[in-house]
């Protein structure tokens, strides 16, 4: 290989390797109205769990995707964006879904009461069961 | 006397903390808007527990990394702090000064803080404002040298939490 093709050759492999570094560097957040749900199941279900052995609900949801069905006892909102506590009422700790910016304008078309289905990332348990970056699922 | 002790009580499921790390080289900020804080005015006995992967960055690698390499927020998802504001005295809807010492755990290290603050109450509400600084080393967070420049060595956690009656 003559010295011009070889510095061809790093020139090129120095800008490709610039491009990876920066596309990782800016690599997005995962966009969760996009991807599959890993787990679904009832907000309940995920609400026992916690509350039943924390250690293991950890290590079985943290930081996963998690679609929830469950009846919506509370609307609200929090920093400008919207939450929807879901609980089936017997239980003192609920699941906490707190919406994506984007999914904001549905708010209004829930109800207290209603029953839906809920995506989002799971981030742990405090008195309750947070999701964030939450989207409605039709 | 159960309905009087309630009142006593004001929580918020929503309250927001960030942190702010300034370097020469870059400035990381991230922001967590489900902090869970309980305060009982007649003690001044106060409660703060927050999730570590709660807290979101502007740059999602930084994100994995904070969770991953630094916080092992799989091992430790929680920080808690526990204290007490002292001299709470009435609260008017002026901002007061107050001091507030307790311990703060973070990766299952415990170590004692002291901070002062300003609180109002607002209608029905009980709003605590302030910051503090934390020291990454006095909580064994290994930071790799080579992004050592990268990351203060001291760390500005700002906390606003607004709490409503507790029922």
């Amino acid at each position: 290989m003559s010295k011009k093709n070889i510095l061809i050759l790093l020139a090129v492999l120095t800008i490709l390797g610039g491009y990876l570094g920066i596309r990782m560097y800016n690599k997005p957040h995962v966009n969760v109205a996009e991807s599959d749900p890993d787990l679904v199941l009832f907000s309940q279900t995920l609400l026992d769990d916690f509350e039943s052995d924390e250690i293991s609900a950890n290590e079985k949801y943290l930081e996963q995707i998690i679609q929830v069905t469950g009846k919506i006892q509370k609307l609200g909102t929090a920093n400008g964006n919207g939450t929807i506590t879901l609980t089936n009422g017997t239980s003192i700790g609920s699941v906490i879904c707190h919406l994506s910016e984007k999914e904001n304008k549905k708010m209004v078309s829930l109800r207290e009461g209603q029953e839906i289905m809920v995506k989002g990332i799971c981030t742990g348990y405090l008195m309750d069961v947070i999701l964030i970056n939450c989207v409605l699922v039709n | 006397m159960g309905l009087a002790h309630g009142q006593e009580k004001y929580i918020t499921k929503q309250g927001y903390i960030s942190f702010f790390s300034h370097s020469p080289v870059e400035d990381i900020k991230a922001d967590n808007n489900q902090v869970l804080s309980i305060i009982d005015t007649s003690s001044g006995q106060i409660a703060v527990s927050l999730l570590i992967q709660s807290f979101i960055f502007e740059k999602s690698l930084m994100q994995e990394h904070f969770n991953e390499n630094y916080m092992e927020s799989h091992k430790y998802p929680k920080a808690v702090f526990k204290g007490k504001i002292q001299d709470l005295g009435d609260l008017t809807a002026d901002n007061k000064k107050v001091s507030i010492t307790g311990e703060l755990t973070i990766r299952g290290i415990t170590k004692p803080i002291e901070t002062t603050a300003e609180i109002k109450k607002m209608d029905d509400s009980i709003i605590l404002n302030g910051d503090f600084l934390v020291e990454v080393k006095d909580y064994n967070i290994k930071i790799p040298s080579i992004v050592a420049n990268n990351i203060a060595k001291t760390i500005k956690v700002s906390f606003e939490l607004v709490h409503q009656p507790y029922n």
